[in-house]
């Protein structure tokens, strides 16, 4: 206790320098900008600012990518409450209650709840991102090439099994990403593989260059295609004061939205709109207004709001203990580390306790900002929904090209995310998930190497995987996962929670 | 039968995918599971890959239907020209010196390729944007930042057709603004502001 408190006192002191506190605030800035900006999400905007957290210290860059993707929660409900447009996906079921509640004129009390509620939520689990980094980081110290392996496997999995749509077809596309990662020279043996002769491929393909086409251009060319919904701001945001009524209500559900949002983030493959989501059902279930659902219940706001903040700040566990992103955003926060020179895993608790506790701290002060730049701030931002989108793609546009050239100063990097961006837009039009593609790309390589070495160790006998008991649990849970949804009920109960 | 027309086409893709892979994978060594040569995990993940295409190949035909958008004449014939026009073009621009270096030859093999796939209204959108990015890339180290900015802006604003020449002004007086104190003043950059020539 005394250690975490030390520990934590460090942290702050890492956060509250002015670099640190400066880009906390531009992260959680930018976050909630593009949380309210429909068309644009946190994966596209962190991948297209990576080139520009270069320079930085590696914690700065961080922080400033955490904030983007938990202010991109705050900022996603008040376009769901106000507009019935969800700002990002982890809020699709707030515009359920949340723009009912504004119909009725209590647009003010939905915004403060969802903020209030989040504040706590992120207060709550950056409290257990704290009190469980060392500890898991002891468990993952004992944990051999196999056991890695397995892990690893793990989280590729349950990233495809949660994934929205066909789970062969997420697995496939897992397969893909570790297939892409292959490219570039082997590590061990020094040969080229699948670079055709093309030396700015012998260090593999550009992480960015996947992220931003994948994500940002092909997304660019999506909205585009689609007709614009003009929406007008329908009510007026009134007070944001909740009456005592609403706060008895909203209580209990912030309450289990911050515990089902903790534990949906840690799993791999979990994340905010898996949270929202799972609290969504849970409060429609068990909460005491569960009859005024559909009505504008306050409950079906503050639970999922309170849970997709959560899970947000958890969701960075087994990233910062074990080094697994469990989803897309984590998988270009491992891009941002590796860039940085910084390899995550286990032992990065140690070797890098600025980084740790520093990122742990900013992230609580990031909460507190955002309450600020999201309360009284509102008026602005709905003012920012009224910029069209005609305005915004060019911007994108520009960001992603010039980020990405400066990565190598080199012009083939553009010419990558073009490729990636026609390969994201048929990903798109076939229905293919591209989220779990990252995951893979980042991982991939981290296996082989593992793989290698645990064969190695056990002189080429494959069952080394069963036989240690850490790997062979690991390898359980994930058949388990795998084969439960071949389960025709569950698969059906997993469609109907996607599809909000 | 009831095909999933867009799981018969995504099984098509990661089989076809598996298998350029597993051909490219066999001038690589594969080594024993001991000591895994730099062959041995791209096989691994080819072959499944290559079964996982397969499932969603054969499931497609029982999936429900699901079709794909409906092509035009237009679409299949500007599809196909342009992109055998650009795979033409790049050795024959590949082969002039002066376009030799620094991927000349690759980005405006692009750019004449989606121009052509523009010509369909079905491509149009995807065909200006992606022609816009590579008309920065050709431009960046000659023409300079700003020139690139404003050709990509230029080229970008036709995907919209509710764009206007001032709006569009606008937007590049902007950007121009914006990227010169984020990257050249902020940043620092190493890129030319300015043509040089």
């Amino acid at each position: 206790m005394e250690l975490l408190l030390a520990n934590l006192a460090h942290g702050f002191g890492v956060a509250l320098s002015f670099d640190n506190l400066l880009f906390a605030l531009l992260g959680a800035f930018i976050g909630t900008a593009i949380g309210v900006l429909p068309g644009i999400g946190p994966v596209a905007t962190i991948s297209l600012l990576l080139p520009i957290t270069f320079g930085q210290p590696a914690v700065t860059a961080i922080i400033m990518l955490a904030g983007i993707y938990y202010g991109a929660q705050y900022g996603g409900s008040t376009t769901a409450i106000l507009l019935n447009l969800p700002g990002e996906v982890s809020s699709v079921v707030t515009t359920l209650e949340g723009y009912k509640m504004a119909r009725n004129g209590r647009a003010g009390a939905a915004l403060a709840i969802s903020a209030l509620g989040s504040f706590f939520a992120g207060s709550v689990a950056t409290i257990l991102v704290a009190a469980s980094g060392p500890l898991l980081t002891q468990v993952a110290l004992s944990f051999g090439p196999a056991d890695y392996f397995s892990l690893m496997l793990l989280g590729l999995i349950i990233s495809a099994v949660l994934a929205q749509g066909s789970v062969v077809k997420s697995v496939g596309m897992v397969v893909l990403g570790v297939a892409l990662g292959l490219v570039g020279t082997d590590v061990q043996t020094g040969q080229q593989r699948f670079t055709f002769g093309i030396p700015e491929l012998s260090d593999g393909l550009n992480f960015a260059a996947i992220a931003m086409g994948v994500f940002g251009i092909a997304e660019i060319i999506l909205n585009l295609e689609r007709p614009e919904v003009r929406s007008v701001l329908s009510a007026k945001v009134g007070s944001l004061f909740l009456t005592k009524e609403e706060w008895k209500r909203a209580m209990p559900s912030v309450l289990r939205g911050t515990v089902i949002g903790s534990a949906l983030g840690i799993l791999p493959g979990g994340g905010a709109s898996l949270a929202s989501f799972g609290s969504y059902m849970m409060e429609r279930k068990l909460s005491k207004g569960r009859d005024e659902f559909g009505n504008g219940a306050i409950e079906g706001v503050a639970g999922p709001e309170a849970a997709n903040n959560a899970a947000a700040q958890t969701s960075f566990i087994p990233l910062l203990t074990l080094g697994i992103p469990s989803n897309a955003v984590m998988a270009l926060m491992v891009g941002a580390l590796i860039i940085q020179g910084i390899q995550p895993g286990p032992r990065m608790v140690e070797a890098q306790p600025d980084l740790f506790w520093g990122l742990i701290c900013s992230m609580w002060i990031g909460n507190l900002m955002l309450l600020v730049i999201n309360l009284p701030m509102i008026g602005m931002w709905v003012k920012l929904l009224q910029v069209p989108y005609k305005f915004m793609y060019p911007a994108i546009l520009t960001f992603c090209a010039i980020g990405v050239y400066s990565i190598n100063n080199n012009v083939f990097d553009v010419y990558q995310t073009v490729f990636f961006a026609v390969l994201g837009y048929v990903f798109s039009k076939l229905k293919m998930e591209p989220a779990p593609l990252l995951v893979g790309f980042v991982l991939g390589p981290m296996m082989e190497e593992h793989l290698r070495r645990a064969m190695l160790l056990s002189r080429g006998d494959p069952m080394v995987f069963v036989e240690r008991p850490i790997s062979g649990v690991l390898l359980a849970i994930s058949a388990l996962a795998l084969g439960m949804m071949l389960l025709p009920g569950l698969r059906k109960k997993k469609e109907a929670a996607m599809a909000g | 039968m009831r095909i999933n027309a867009k799981d018969l086409a995504s099984g098509i893709f990661l089989v076809l995918l598996a298998a350029i892979g597993l051909w490219l994978n066999t001038e690589h060594t594969l080594g024993s599971a001991r000591r895994m040569g730099p062959g041995y995990m791209p096989m691994l993940v080819f072959w499944l890959e290559l079964g996982l295409g397969m499932i969603v190949l054969v499931t497609s035909f029982f999936g429900g239907l699901d079709p794909l958008e409906k092509w035009t004449k237009l679409d299949f014939t500007t599809l196909f020209v342009g992109v055998a026009v650009a795979i033409f073009a790049y050795p024959m621009l590949a082969a002039i010196p002066a376009l030799s270096a620094n991927w000349y030859a690759l980005g405006i093999a692009m750019c004449i390729g989606a121009a052509i796939m523009a010509v369909s209204p079905g491509w149009r959108k995807m065909a200006v944007i992606l022609a816009a990015m590579t008309v920065f890339g050709v431009l960046l180290d000659q023409g300079g930042l700003f020139l690139a900015i404003t050709a990509m802006v230029v080229v970008s604003a036709l995907a919209d057709p509710e764009h206007r020449p001032l709006g569009v002004l606008g937007c590049v007086v902007f950007l121009l603004a914006l990227c010169w104190w984020v990257f050249i003043y902020e940043l620092d950059i190493r890129v030319n502001v300015w043509p040089t020539f």
